[in-house]
């Protein structure tokens, strides 16, 4: 970032501190300034993708020598990123026997990325077979499939989606003109289109007598941080009329949290991670013999696997 | 890349910076002079594609507190934006999510990007608390409304306050009594006198000598007989006690909040939870098996209300019982892993039983549909063939007393080898005791403080503080003291059938053992409606992993009007194998204390109050007294069933209410309370409610108009769980010593305050008993509520103090407390509360509640930080043990149930396994609803994405499922004539017409979706709990005239509980198991139509 930032190091004015708490304006202030995490070694990432002098330390656990999967897989987060971004590959593995169709990723993604009503990036299916007694039941998570030969990109007649440096299928809110022509072209249905609903939309604003829909809004319009950049939901402004997927949560990714699927899988049936990283928790896993990705022969080459 | 955007190119970023200016200004006010200030950080990280700031995974912008979407209470961290909550996740330093957790002094700001799950319900619980529905004005039916019509005015608090005090002609309907009138009874050391002279009563040896003691009380309180309900029957207590109190869900600090305003302030007994909605029966059996030995009367007594479940995640083979661990339970977060990594990392394996194919049957090796209500035939099967082939922990189940378990290094013991006294009925009775053996002789002493003792003497010298029980060693009768440590060590022999004397005694064991063999296995199978050969299987897969298996129970045995025992025959298979205490097998919960008990603790919050008026009497649902010691004892059966064994009976508050027995409640307040939507057979509870001459002033306490609220007289606005304190405790599914703190995390903009003892405080539910205190001048509160100079005039007054217990720990030498959070955690602290406003977080005032103890304060710093209290993982096991062991006797057997009388049929309760029937009335009889057509048994489960009451609101959630169904076998709906997704109407005996009458004048048909699926058994039909809602913003309402829509998502789907059965003996209640309490959900047959 620009060297004025720099300058500001040790000033932090009241203006500033708004700027901090608004998070939006970040940029405008300087990474000198958020001593916090820069103390944290957690997030002290080297750009030019050699390992920082600090390199990140795992949060102790309670049980001195065990670790949570999700607490592995951030520290494995936490090491891909000192790479340069076309060295990771970030991919995402779904273990179907740890799925228990609970939903928290759905939601978890909704809340994190301040979906409307119609959109959903991480579907679960819930299916049935068998015949009494002898019954079955299995849930499968939808996630966009960060397709390395995505057919939804070459069908956008704006280029505002495109595979990015990362292995991401990113969409442009502010080059989409929300045709939806990637949403036909999407063989696994994973993108929808906003429409610029809410879901406290319809409901009474009541004043003095009920929170009512005015207030009870709040949630929905506040920033999601999609792409890295705060767009609070209001009037017609993107991602409003855009169409819309899943994408790693990256802006979660790259300041060294897992997606928001993947931290709330009480199942522990999500797993992410950068694939070329041989000790990955991910890496270990799609080399195991029950591994399938959904419509291989489309030949879209899913990034997503799924272990059955 | 659009992430290198300026932030100025955000064309709202300036609208957005203008509203932040007026939230952070406040927040700066105080904040400014606060050191460190400055370090106000945003999450940002520069990785290979640029800078951008993340503003949710900065620990600024992290408020730690307790989720209470579902009573699981998983600890979470609420992420805000500009002071809205914009994201919740979970909180990583609580075993609640994450396995292990993090440990507990990882600074708070190294946590930024550190989280762990939890379920969509705490993902979605935002919606609960920016609720459109959400009331925020008191609200007051209109004078010349009925009950149920849905017509409101609002009206000030203080105003509300005065009516509810003063009573008067409140409604145009004549006077009301109001809470004044109530308060009868004032003096504190009259409330001591006569809550022993009751006692005095109670315990009269015959009712001559009763009736003598009544007119003694008579005479001795002349001077306050006005004050009582009846002064013929001393012991229904003051008018006090006709002020009830009824919650739906509520934890630690504010529970203790209401013990004191009721039981130590205002004198009513008469606050009752909602236990028996839940799985009541499976709390009284714990208490039943956990009653204890008292060494100085020679019997038994207490025992804790609570219960056992697994520690799965050390178990290698596990049975669920009616237990839906992947959607409710306690709960997904928590046990869900140790599910899915145990069978695909760990190689564990699981059966379950349930008549529905659940989420969790989904992994199991082994799903049995189980007949519903069968428990026990299955158990006792698994128990016979236990026996049979000497599949049980022979060596764990002989030891007698806790001396022997000491020198075994057990870490309990049971009373398998005790003997019992066989009946001249053939019925087990009692423990036989060394006296009636001649193995002891009575004599009298003087003991060191100069009291005459008996003491109990052995021909050979040995001494008992009492008349202890017998085993036989080597077929020689030997008494033996039960508890105390330095006894001699016993072990009996296990299976007893002898003559002694004259005197027939069995063992426990050899109970149980008869019991179990009244049918062969094949026998058993066939009630249960399972394959004889599935018993066996688990039987022999159960007993093949030593201690490392369990038998995990919950809902689905205990809801039943013999859950008790199916309960019982499930923890007895757990305890044939010695799994108790063990890593793997049956636990217990453990939490800090927060009310001050331990040593060194800062806050002995119980003993601080002075002139309390301790209630006294008879509670309203006739659990703390035996009916046979009473005033109104008249032979069976009973009016009203008594539950003595158990404890808020939830379904008995508003009939007893109804019948005036044991005598009549004037004001009911409700807290968080769906009474006339989750109790089966709801319609005799709302149409109670409705009838003003039957409760004349009902209050509730809610955040929007519910289904109780409905038929309220004032309902006072609360806060959400977001915004208020509680202290959420543990479940027995862990194994760590914790406490979770609840905290205000956020507030609601424009939220209203009140103006309470002088402070401004938010209109909630502790601004609502303040006020009454402060109008009635109550012991306990005020500016001298904790003690002179110590104020109970806010929330947080208590519950500071509580988590000032929390944080100094339990030992003397305060070698446990936590570490005095540093500078950068205090001022860290502050500044996640920043967009709290002074009403709620204001640090001097804080600093106050807490003694200005600039210790204590950096404590409670720490531990709010945290969002509780979290032992380390080493704690929690001591190799194959549990750190915090349930350590004391099991009843195998239960003296003190075998000696209570059904008041119902004047028989004792079997103190043992015993099989039972479901589905029987109140007198014990079969109902048969079967036989008029009624022909499909009904059940209920829960979906992970609802909650029971209150999950409605949460539209995220809605949209994962706009409706429930009711499930129904392929063979059961083509029998009927029923397609996937037809609209079907449910009736039952006690609901024919299958309606919901609300009062307002056209009565609901009770229709929902079919699904047809082949994973439930035939000949039975389910439906998820939580849809189906008449009231909670899915109905029109009037407020001052103006009419708010109700919205349309929050009515769909189905809620049968209507239909299920009323109890045909007592009329207007639903069925109850007498025994354990719980209110019975799963013993309806109904009739399922097209509609």
């Amino acid at each position: 970032m620009s060297d004025a930032n720099i300058k500001q190091e040790s000033d932090l004015t009241r203006r500033n501190f708004l700027r901090g708490l608004m998070g939006a304006a970040g940029a405008a202030t300087a990474i000198a300034t958020y001593e916090t995490f820069v103390n944290d070694p957690q997030l002290v990432l080297a750009q030019d993708g050699t390992p920082a002098a600090d390199v990140p330390a795992m949060i102790a656990s309670a049980d001195g020598d065990h670790f949570d999967n999700v607490e592995r897989m951030r520290t494995e987060l936490v090491r891909a990123l000192q790479k340069p971004a076309a060295e990771r590959r970030w991919v995402m593995v779904i273990d179907l026997r740890k799925c228990v169709g609970c939903h928290a990723c759905t939601i978890s993604c909704v809340a994190e990325n301040k979906l409307p009503p119609g959109v959903v990036y991480r579907p679960v299916l819930d299916e049935e077979w068998g015949t009494y007694p002898n019954v079955g039941r299995r849930f499968i998570p939808r996630p966009c499939m960060q397709c390395d030969n995505p057919p939804c990109t070459p069908v956008c007649p704006v280029n505002a989606t495109f595979k990015n440096g990362e292995g991401i299928v990113e969409v442009d809110y502010d080059q989409c003109i929300g045709c939806r022509a990637c949403l036909a072209a999407c063989p696994y249905g994973a993108r929808t289109a906003d429409f610029g609903l809410t879901y406290t939309g319809t409901t009474p604003i009541a004043a003095g007598l009920l929170v009512g829909q005015d207030k009870a809004e709040s949630y929905e319009r506040v920033a999601n941080y999609e792409y890295g950049e705060a767009r609070p939901r209001e009037g017609h402004e993107s991602p409003i009329g855009n169409a819309r997927k899943c994408h790693f949560c990256l802006h979660r990714v790259h300041v060294g949290e897992l997606p928001a699927c993947v931290t709330t899988c009480i199942g522990r049936a999500t797993l992410y991670g950068d694939a070329n990283d041989a000790d990955s928790l991910v890496a270990e896993m799609i080399a195991s013999p029950n591994v399938i990705r959904l419509k291989e022969e489309l030949g879209t080459e899913p990034r997503v696997y799924y272990l059955a | 890349m659009t992430n290198n955007k300026q932030p100025e190119q955000c064309s709202l970023s300036r609208r957005e910076f203008v509203k932040i200016s007026a939230v952070a200004g406040s927040a700066a006010a105080f904040l400014g002079g606060l050191p460190g200030f400055s370090r106000i950080a945003s999450a940002r990280a520069a990785g290979a594609e640029g800078e951008f700031s993340y503003p949710l995974a900065d620990p600024a912008n992290q408020l730690h507190t307790v989720c209470l979407q579902c009573n699981t209470g998983c600890a979470i961290k609420v992420k805000l934006l500009d002071g809205i909550a914009a994201k919740i996740d979970g909180n990583p330093y609580s075993p609640w999510t994450l396995h292990p957790h993090i440990a507990y002094d990882t600074p708070i700001l190294e946590t930024g990007t550190v989280e762990g799950p939890i379920c969509p319900k705490g993902q979605a619980s935002i919606q609960t608390a920016y609720d459109p529905y959400r009331i925020v004005s008191v609200l007051k039916r209109k004078p010349g409304s009925k009950r149920g019509e849905n017509q409101w005015e609002t009206i000030a608090f203080t105003q509300a306050i005065d009516e509810i005090i003063n009573g008067g002609d409140l409604f145009g309907e004549g006077n009301v009594e109001g809470f004044k009138d109530v308060y009868a009874l004032r003096e504190s050391h009259i409330f001591e006198e006569m809550g022993a002279a009751v006692k005095a009563i109670w315990g009269a040896k015959t009712a001559e000598d009763r009736a003598h003691l009544v007119e003694s009380f008579k005479e001795e309180f002349a001077d306050h007989l006005e004050a009582m309900i009846d002064p013929d029957h001393p012991d229904f207590g003051p008018k006090n006690n006709q002020f009830a109190f009824v919650w739906g869900r509520m934890k630690g600090g504010r529970e203790d909040f209401i013990h004191r305003f009721m039981r130590e302030s205002f004198g009513s007994i008469n606050s009752n939870g909602h236990t028996t909605v839940c799985q009541g029966s499976l709390y009284f059996t714990g208490k039943a098996m956990s009653s204890k030995w008292n060494a100085t009367t020679g019997g038994f007594d207490g025992g804790d209300k609570f219960y056992w479940q697994g520690d799965i995640a050390n178990s290698e083979f596990v049975i669920f019982v009616g237990t839906n661990l992947f959607e409710a339970n306690y709960g997904p977060p928590l046990r869900v892993p140790a599910v899915t990594n145990g069978v695909v990392d760990k190689g564990m394996r699981y059966a379950v039983i349930d008549p529905r194919f659940s989420k969790v049957a989904s992994k199991a090796w082994k799903w049995i549909p189980i007949m519903p209500g069968q428990d026990t035939a299955f158990a006792l099967a698994m128990i016979r063939w236990m026996l049979d082939n000497e599949r049980y922990n022979a060596g764990y189940l002989a030891i007698a007393n806790q001396a022997a378990a000491a020198a075994a290094g057990e870490p309990n013991y049971t009373n398998t080898a005790w003997l019992v006294k066989i009946k001249s009925d053939g019925q087990p009775g009692k423990f036989v005791r060394a006296s009636e053996l001649g193995l002891v002789t009575a004599t009298a002493e003087t003991n060191a403080e100069g009291k005459e003792v008996t003491v109990y003497v052995t021909e050979d010298g040995v001494r008992f503080t009492s008349d202890v029980p017998v085993v036989l060693v080597n077929g020689e009768p030997t008494p033996f003291d039960p508890v105390s440590t330095d006894a001699a060590p016993m072990v009996g022999d296990l299976l007893v059938d002898t003559t002694i004397g004259d005197i027939r005694v069995k063992s426990s064991l050899q109970v149980l053992y008869e019991s179990a063999s009244e049918n062969s296995i094949e026998d058993w199978a066939a009630l249960a409606g399972v394959d004889a050969a599935d018993i066996t299987k688990l039987a022999e897969e159960f007993t093949a992993h030593g201690r490392r298996a369990c038998a995990d129970i919950h809902r689905g045995p205990s809801q039943h009007t013999n859950g008790f025992y199916n309960n019982n025959a499930w923890y007895v298979v757990n305890l044939l194998i010695g799994n108790f205490d063990y890593a793997g097998g049956m636990i217990k919960a453990s939490t800090y204390d927060r009310k001050g008990a331990k040593p060194g603790q800062p806050f002995k919050i119980e003993s601080m109050i002075e002139n309390e008026n301790t209630a006294f009497g008879l509670d309203m649902l006739r659990t703390n007294v035996a009916y046979e010691k009473t005033t109104i004892f008249e032979g069976y059966p009973a009016r009203r069933p008594w539950f003595t064994l158990a404890t808020d009976v939830y379904q008995e508050d508003v009939p007893s209410m109804g019948d005036a027995y044991p005598y009549p409640i004037k004001i009911a307040m409700f807290y968080m309370s769906a009474i006339n939507f989750a109790l089966p057979a709801a319609q005799t509870v709302i149409d109670i409610l409705a009838d003003t001459s039957k409760i004349p002033l009902i209050i509730t306490s809610d955040i929007m108009v519910g289904e109780t609220s409905t038929f309220a007289d004032y309902i006072f606005p609360d806060l959400s769980f977001l915004e208020r304190w509680e202290f959420q405790g543990s479940h027995p599914s862990v194994t760590f010593k914790v406490e979770n703190v609840r905290n205000p995390a956020i507030a609601i903009p424009d939220w209203p305050s009140a103006t309470v003892f002088g402070e401004e405080i938010p209109i909630s539910w502790e601004a609502l008993l303040l006020a009454i205190a402060e109008r009635l001048d109550l012991p306990g509160f005020g500016p001298d509520g904790f003690g002179e100079g110590m104020p109970l005039t806010r929330p947080e007054d208590m519950y500071l103090k509580q988590v000032a217990n929390i944080a100094r720990g339990e030992k003397e030498d305060g070698s446990d407390a936590v570490p005095e959070a540093s500078d950068e955690e205090v001022e860290h602290f502050l500044n996640v509360r920043r967009h709290l406003p002074a009403t709620v977080f204001d640090p001097a005032r804080w600093q106050v509640s807490l003694g200005n103890d600039e210790s204590l304060w950096k404590r409670v710093a720490y531990v709010l930080n945290r969002g509780g209290r979290y032992e380390p993982f080493s704690k929690a096991y001591k190799g194959v043990k549990v750190g915090h062991p349930y350590g004391r006797l099991i009843n195998l057997y239960q003296e003190k149930t075998a000696t209570t009388i059904n008041s119902m049929t004047g028989n004792p309760f079997a103190g043992y396994t015993v099989y039972i029937p479901p589905g029987l009335d109140a007198l014990g009889n079969p109902i048969n609803d079967e036989d008029a057509g009624y022909d499909l048994r009904l059940i209920t489960y829960k979906e992970i994405m609802m909650a029971k009451s209150r999950g409605i609101a949460d539209y995220w959630l809605l949209a994962l499922m706009p409706e429930n169904h009711l499930l129904m076998n392929r063979v059961d709906a083509a029998r009927l004539g029923i397609q996937d997704g037809d609209e079907v109407h449910v009736s039952s005996a006690s609901n024919p017409d299958g309606v919901w009458d609300l009062k307002d004048g056209t009565p609901r048909p009770l229709t929902g979706k079919a699904k047809v699926i082949e994973g439930i058994r035939p000949g039975v039909v389910a439906f998820p709990l939580g849809w189906g809602h008449w009231a909670s913003g899915a109905r029109d309402i009037t407020i001052d005239g103006q009419v708010v829509a109700g919205d349309p998502r929050r009515g769909k789907g189905i809620h049968a509980n209507v239909a299920m059965r009323a109890d045909p003996v007592l009329g207007n209640v639903t069925l109850s198991d007498l025994a354990g309490g719980s209110a019975v959900f799963y013993d309806t047959f109904v009739k399922v139509e097209k509609a």
